[in-house]
């Protein structure tokens, strides 16, 4: 146990049937070596104050729920170690998002921008299951794997500064994964999507701040999707002005 | 700067049966730690305005004839024009660095059947022809070439 | 307003890109030598009648009037963005045409300057 040592933790609270604005409460907590942010959260839990919220599951930086702002920087607080930060550790909730209660947001606006660009595989006619699997080579997944890796884990939300100020933008992770279908050799959807992120919400609305692919703990890359996303509206938009029928389709 | 994001941002289209507290706006934005070199960024805008109308001035005189072309180029020796041209090259310097290094990321990897080249090869190709265009550009407007 | 600014947008993008692209190319030797090594004395810059040849040729026209307007559009595009990430967002509809208009009057100026060299 001598490896033990006190680290203190300003934590953002927020009771919706009393508080008017989230306030701070810190907190003395014993550390071992090898904490993580999250394990300090759950003793915190466990053993000091039962009334504080967070959530978690998975613990191993797949589920994607513990996203939290770590003194100022959004991480998932399964996946960032105790030892790189010093003796008072500030964890809030994720900025650009509602708070729900203490370190919880609100997740709903985050969902329904996802219904917007149409995440499934798009064909013009479906195919007959006596025609058997559909094939893809690995180059062809090689194209668009790496977008497939995100986790929902919010953090590109709370990095992105159009976020923060254009509520109808669709935001990194939802045009990441519908660039992730149009570049997929299955999918026939790729005009519609096109039309869908010149629209409100638009690609355009990104300043490639590229904070979000900082942040992404996957490695996911939006930033390159969605202004890959914004050449593709823009070559089908100029496809559209010389082949008017296609852009009627 | 606001302590708030947008009150809309993130908001479901419907509210939720809790009451919420509105979302905070990136603490660090606009000027500090990660937002610092993209908000400097965004304002090389105001520079490259400044840039443009400067550039129209001198092509109005140039049309004008050779009295108002030479008074314009030796107006640009007040000390104020000089400290305002170096601050825009780096400026312009940095908006390259910048933009080039997100510039190969930003190619699909594939328009219908054509495939962009490496990231490694769209740099280089892009730092080749900024140098080589700089070069060639300066030594015409020094009247070292086609002279 | 804001629908109108949606349908443009593909094109306000390109002439940003093409502002930052082809503006930086040419504005480093621009600004290097008209801007500061010519005015310190390092170099003699172009002279009138030198620059009026090569200016009015097709090409020099071309060069010259992307050198003074993509610039400008990339400047409004940057400028908004700017605008909107301090807040400003809900009056975008507003000031983004304020900005794009400052662009195009400098823009077709610039079409002029260069037809009558």
């Amino acid at each position: 146990m001598s490896d033990v040592q006190k680290k203190t933790f300003v934590v953002t609270r927020f009771d919706p049937d009393r508080d008017q604005v989230p306030k701070t409460q810190s907190y003395e907590v014993p550390v071992e070596p090898d904490w993580k942010v999250l394990d300090a959260l759950n003793f915190i839990k466990d053993h000091i104050d039962p009334t504080l919220s967070h959530r978690w599951s998975c613990r191993m930086a797949v589920c994607g729920s513990c996203g939290m702002l770590v003194n100022g920087e959004p991480k998932l607080t399964c996946k960032v170690a105790l030892s790189s930060y010093g003796d008072t550790v500030e964890v809030a909730p994720l900025p650009n998002f509602p708070v729900i209660r203490d370190l919880v947001v609100e997740l709903d606006g985050f969902m329904e921008k996802f219904e917007h660009v149409k995440p499934w595989i798009i064909r013009a006619k479906e195919r007959a299951v006596e025609d058997g699997p559909m094939r893809q080579s690995p180059e062809e997944l090689e194209e668009f794997k790496h977008f497939s890796m995100c986790i929902n884990c919010m953090l590109c939300y709370a990095a992105c500064p159009v976020v923060a100020n254009e509520p109808e933008f669709l935001g990194p992770a939802a045009i990441a994964l519908g660039h992730r279908y149009s570049l997929d050799s299955r999918d026939e959807g790729a005009g519609e999507r096109n039309r869908i992120f010149r629209g409100e919400g638009t690609v355009f609305a990104c300043s490639y701040a590229n904070e979000c692919s900082e942040v992404c703990p996957k490695n996911v890359d939006p930033a390159a999707a969605v202004n890959q996303a914004k050449l593709k509206a823009v070559i089908d938009w100029a496809a559209g002005l010389v082949l008017p029928r296609r852009a009627e389709e | 700067m606001p302590q708030h994001a947008h009150p809309e941002a993130m908001a479901p289209s419907k509210p939720g049966s809790t009451r919420t507290a509105p979302p905070l706006r990136p603490p660090q934005l606009p000027f500090a730690g990660r937002y610092r070199a993209y908000t400097l960024f965004g304002w090389t805008g105001l520079l490259y305005l400044l840039l443009g109308f400067l550039a129209l001035r001198v092509v109005w005189a140039l049309g004008d004839g050779k009295q108002a072309f030479d008074a314009v180029i030796a107006s640009f020796e007040h000390p104020l024009y000089i400290a305002f041209h170096v601050l825009a090259l780096v400026g312009v310097v940095f908006v390259g660095v910048r933009f080039f290094r997100l510039f190969p990321k930003a190619q699909p990897p594939r328009i219908g059947p054509v495939k962009p080249p490496p990231p490694a090869v769209i740099l280089t190709a892009l730092y080749a022809v900024w140098i080589g265009v700089t070069v060639v550009f300066a030594a015409i407007l020094a009247g070292g070439i086609f002279a | 307003m804001k629908r109108l600014l949606l349908k443009v947008e593909p094109i306000l993008w390109l002439l940003f890109g093409q502002g930052i692209l082809i503006g930086t190319l040419l504005l480093t030797g621009w600004v290097l030598v008209l801007g500061i090594a010519a005015p310190l004395g390092v170099v003699d810059p172009i002279s009138y009648a030198r620059a009026h040849d090569l200016g009015a040729s097709l090409i020099g026209r071309l060069v010259l009037l992307a050198l003074i307007a993509l610039p400008l559009w990339k400047g409004a595009h940057h400028m908004r963005h700017v605008f909107i990430d301090t807040g400003g967002g809900d009056r975008d509809a507003t000031v983004a045409p304020l900005l794009y208009l400052l662009a195009a009057a400098g823009s077709l100026v610039a079409i002029l300057a260069v037809v009558r060299l």
